[in-house]
């Protein structure tokens, strides 16, 4: 895994001149935007220590993915597609251990997996489909199928199951029947002789409506993609195409309800899109886009083994813009609500956070989520601003008046400042000069503690949320700043194509603080010492930079200022950059060394020395 | 007609028709989607003479979704909560089978009672009883037969030890009769409160003999 972090030296060259801080802004000319630029395509070819190979796929790659191993089984068993298909889910698609189990034994397997089995299971053919289908409940949908019986071979499906033209070979799991003597389903106990039945290899037979409206149930309420026959106890799955057959007409098939038909049409595209969900989640490589209504899927091998996820974060992005497919273009013309719809499907492979939270590690991020979340914040405010009263523990504020504390519930009279009884105060009231009394000294010390914890937490969290409510509100700057952008077009001579220097700077804006954010949750963790002050430099330096640029950026516009403005811009811009990188760099590579020490303890790194944990 | 409606309908005929088995369906209300299913205890069994009714709610989806049940009368037994009467059963949840229907869904119910299945316990406490003493347990489940579901009174074994009947322990019992109450109030508020397995640590003697002034 490590030879994909390769350290590249070139780049760090780069990121030392600016770590002493002698870089003049000056010094940066416009090329320099270029140069971004060009580090920016060099990151494609060879990637830095913080970022991750990874791949992005569609649906209809992943639906290759499937295609490619059920053939590749069905060529090595020798069985046919419907079949592979099922054996392959039945195994969670180990290909190895499917074909080591059916190698042991075959009949087994198959048994196992819901695939019926007969003595003459060794010529694979494709399984014929030889009933139309069609949303059977309307009686007029009903009468023309009847028609269809021509195609079915006249022979009752009640008939015995041991007579030869049963038997079947296994990839034959659909076969329709028709029923010539009173046919009366068990399930919905229809009896029209115009009853369309179907029935899997076990010849449980049951009325087409009922099929639908039991594979309808199963897809949609259940989300299952395993359908098994419905008699009791019966395990056979029923196959992808027989599915298909219940939920999508054939073409030339008689049109029944059209509502009905369209809600079997999503039924069946749902059914398709859980089998691909199915086989991602079995893939340890593979991760579905958390995006609403997103169907890519992105593959990232390196991230796949709980272990890499101590030194490795991995964002991702799946490659689509906006919700549910919407192009980039529509983003360009709506300002702010564009510039959500055009934002890139950024996640964490390895852990439900739906935001690119480097620099920090998937378990310390989790960590400070929960700590956020927690009601335990609440406690140390109650810890803080409250004290109990000594004889009856009833938790008190104090928000006025004098120190002479009556214990609302049980009347006990006490001094506010050394806890101590009031009686022993004697005749001076309102001043307390027993301060250093035994009994107020505990209450005062552990308060004190909880306080000064609290104060640390606050410190970080403070700046974790500014961070976060300013890339929230960098939905507005992004409207505002096109709006800017338009200004200085009419102001100036420049061009559009000049003037996307203040939307790169925004965007830039936007991950920086994105970086930023993350930083003060792996501070919080970080135990104290020189690794941590590097880090906290190195997070003021972006810090610093960060609040220069975006103070430029919302700088009234005036014309003759522009080429200037404009300059700096650019220069912070690169330099905003820059420090990212370095932060994000430096981060990186000091999990890869394992340089980075917690102050609490943590999936995967060994439990801190006593002596760092800092509360 | 709407399917469900004409499988319900033809159920409830079905069970009133059929005179060998003696399960039995009823309306509660105007709706035949809510019903009330009865049936004895089965013979040979601690429930032996009982009559048990089960609440049954036909979901929206019936007979593709399993219908949901639970038992009206009190049952002590380990697959069903003595509280709720909450019932754990494989064929009202993950087994369901549209091919299954009410009656044969009530006679499983029925064989549940004759085979209990304390690995798979729905009630902690009464599996734990089941496992620990089978002996106490089937006369605590008489006895409840006989006080919730209308079982007979067992004549044959009146001298029985009316502390095992109750389900309790003789020396929690002797234990609060040394403190001169009554045996038999000392039984009754035991029994009331429950006074079994974990419950022994949680409820406080004070509580009890707060109970036995009462």
């Amino acid at each position: 895994m490590s030879s994909d972090y390769e350290y590249d030296d070139d780049d760090y060259y780069d990121d030392e001149d600016m770590i002493d801080g002698t870089q003049d802004d000056d010094e940066i000319s416009d090329d320099d935007m270029d140069i971004a630029d060009d580090i920016k395509s060099a990151a494609k070819g060879k990637l830095k220590s913080y970022e991750v190979d990874y791949d992005s796929l569609s649906q209809s790659e992943v639906e290759k993915h499937i295609r490619d191993d059920t053939e590749h089984i069905c060529g090595i068993l020798g069985v046919d597609l419907s079949t592979a298909q099922l054996l392959l889910r039945h195994l969670k698609w180990n290909k190895e251990r499917l074909i080591e189990a059916y190698m042991d034994n075959p009949s087994k397997v198959l048994v196992d997996a819901g695939v019926a089995l007969t003595e003459s299971h060794s010529q694979p053919q494709a399984a014929p489909i030889r009933t139309q289908s069609s949303s059977s409940s309307g009686s007029n949908s009903r009468r023309p199928t009847r028609s269809s019986s021509k195609l079915i071979p006249s022979r009752s499906s009640r008939s015995s199951p041991t007579s030869p033209t049963t038997s079947y070979s296994i990839p034959k799991p659909l076969k329709a029947s028709k029923s010539i003597q009173h046919f009366l389903c068990p399930i919905c106990f229809d009896d029209d002789p115009a009853l369309r039945t179907l029935s899997l290899d076990c010849e449980h037979t049951y009325c087409s409506g009922c099929w639908t409206a039991y594979v309808v149930s199963k897809v949609r309420d259940e989300g299952e993609h395993c359908i098994r026959c419905m008699e009791e106890k019966c395990q056979l799955v029923a196959p992808d195409n027989f599915i298909q057959s219940i939920l999508v007409p054939e073409p030339g098939a008689p049109v029944g309800d059209p509502t009905e038909e369209a809600e079997n049409a999503k039924v069946w595209a749902r059914f398709q899109e859980l089998l691909i969900r199915y086989f991602v989640s079995c893939n340890r490589d593979l991760k579905f886009c958390p995006y609403p209504s997103c169907t890519n899927t992105v593959s990232c091998p390196s991230a796949s083994s709980k272990l890499s996820l101590t030194s490795v974060v991995p964002i991702v992005s799946c490659g689509a813009r906006g919700i549910g497919g919407q192009d980039e273009q529509l983003s360009q013309s709506q300002g702010r609500l564009g510039a959500l719809q055009g934002k890139e499907h950024k996640f964490c492979f390895g852990c439900p956070i739906e935001a690119d939270h480097r620099p920090v590690i998937c378990a310390v991020a989790k960590m400070w989520m929960k700590k956020c979340r927690d009601d335990s914040e609440t406690a140390n405010w109650i810890k803080s601003n409250t004290k109990e009263c000594t004889n009856c523990q009833s938790t008190i504020e104090k928000n006025g008046g004098c120190n002479h504390m009556t214990c609302k519930k049980c009347k006990h009279e006490f001094c506010w400042v050394c806890m101590g009884p009031w009686s022993e105060h004697g005749t001076q009231w309102y001043s307390c000069n027993r301060y250093d009394e035994k009994a107020g000294q505990e209450a005062r010390d552990s308060q004190s503690r909880s306080r000064a914890s609290l104060e640390r937490y606050l410190h970080y969290y403070n700046r974790w949320a500014n961070h976060e409510q300013s890339a929230k509100l960098s939905l507005d700057l992004y409207a505002k700043t096109e709006k800017k952008m338009e200004e200085m077009q009419i102001t100036s001579a420049l061009t559009w194509i000049e003037v996307q220097f203040m939307k790169k700077a925004v965007e830039e804006l936007d991950k920086c603080r994105q970086t930023l954010k993350w930083t003060y949750a792996m501070a919080y963790y970080l135990a104290k010492g020189n690794e941590k002050e590097l880090f906290e430099d190195n997070q003021r330096d972006l810090e610093q930079a960060v609040e220069q640029l975006s103070e430029l950026i919302e700088s009234p516009i005036e014309p003759e200022n522009i080429p200037t403005l404009r300059q700096q811009v650019t220069n912070k811009t690169v330099y905003v950059a820059k420090r990212n990188e370095i932060v994000l760099e430096d981060t990186a590579n000091g999990f890869l060394d394992g340089r980075w020490k917690w102050n609490a303890s943590v999936d995967g790194f060994d439990d801190p020395d006593p002596s760092l944990i800092a509360f | 007609m709407d399917a469900r409606l004409r499988r319900v309908n033809k159920e409830i005929t079905d069970c009133k028709n059929d005179k060998t088995s003696n399960v039995k369906i009823d309306l509660v209300d105007e709706s035949p989607f809510h019903l009330k299913g009865t049936f004895p205890g089965p013979e040979g069994t601690p429930y032996e003479g009982g009559t048990f009714e089960v609440d049954i709610v036909i979901p929206e989806s019936y007979p593709f979704q399993p219908v949901k049940m639970k038992f009206i009368t009190k049952v002590y037994h380990p697959n069903v909560s003595s509280a709720s009467g909450a019932i754990c059963l494989d064929i009202l949840k993950d087994a369901w089978s549209p091919v299954l229907t009410l009656k044969s869904t009530l006679i499983s119910l029925q064989s549940l009672l004759c085979s209990p299945e304390p690995n798979d316990p729905q009630d902690a406490e009464v599996a734990k009883h089941y496992m620990t003493s089978r002996s106490s347990f089937e006369e605590t489940a008489r006895y409840w037969t006989r006080i919730y579901a209308g079982g007979p009174a067992d004549e044959s074994k009146s001298g029985q030890d009316p502390v095992a009947i109750a389900g309790l322990e003789k020396a929690h019992v002797d234990r609060f009769e040394a403190l001169g109450f009554p045996r038999d109030k000392v039984i009754d508020v035991l029994r009331r409160l429950n006074y079994r397995g974990k419950n022994v640590t949680q409820i406080t003697d004070d509580t009890i003999v707060e109970k036995l002034l009462s």
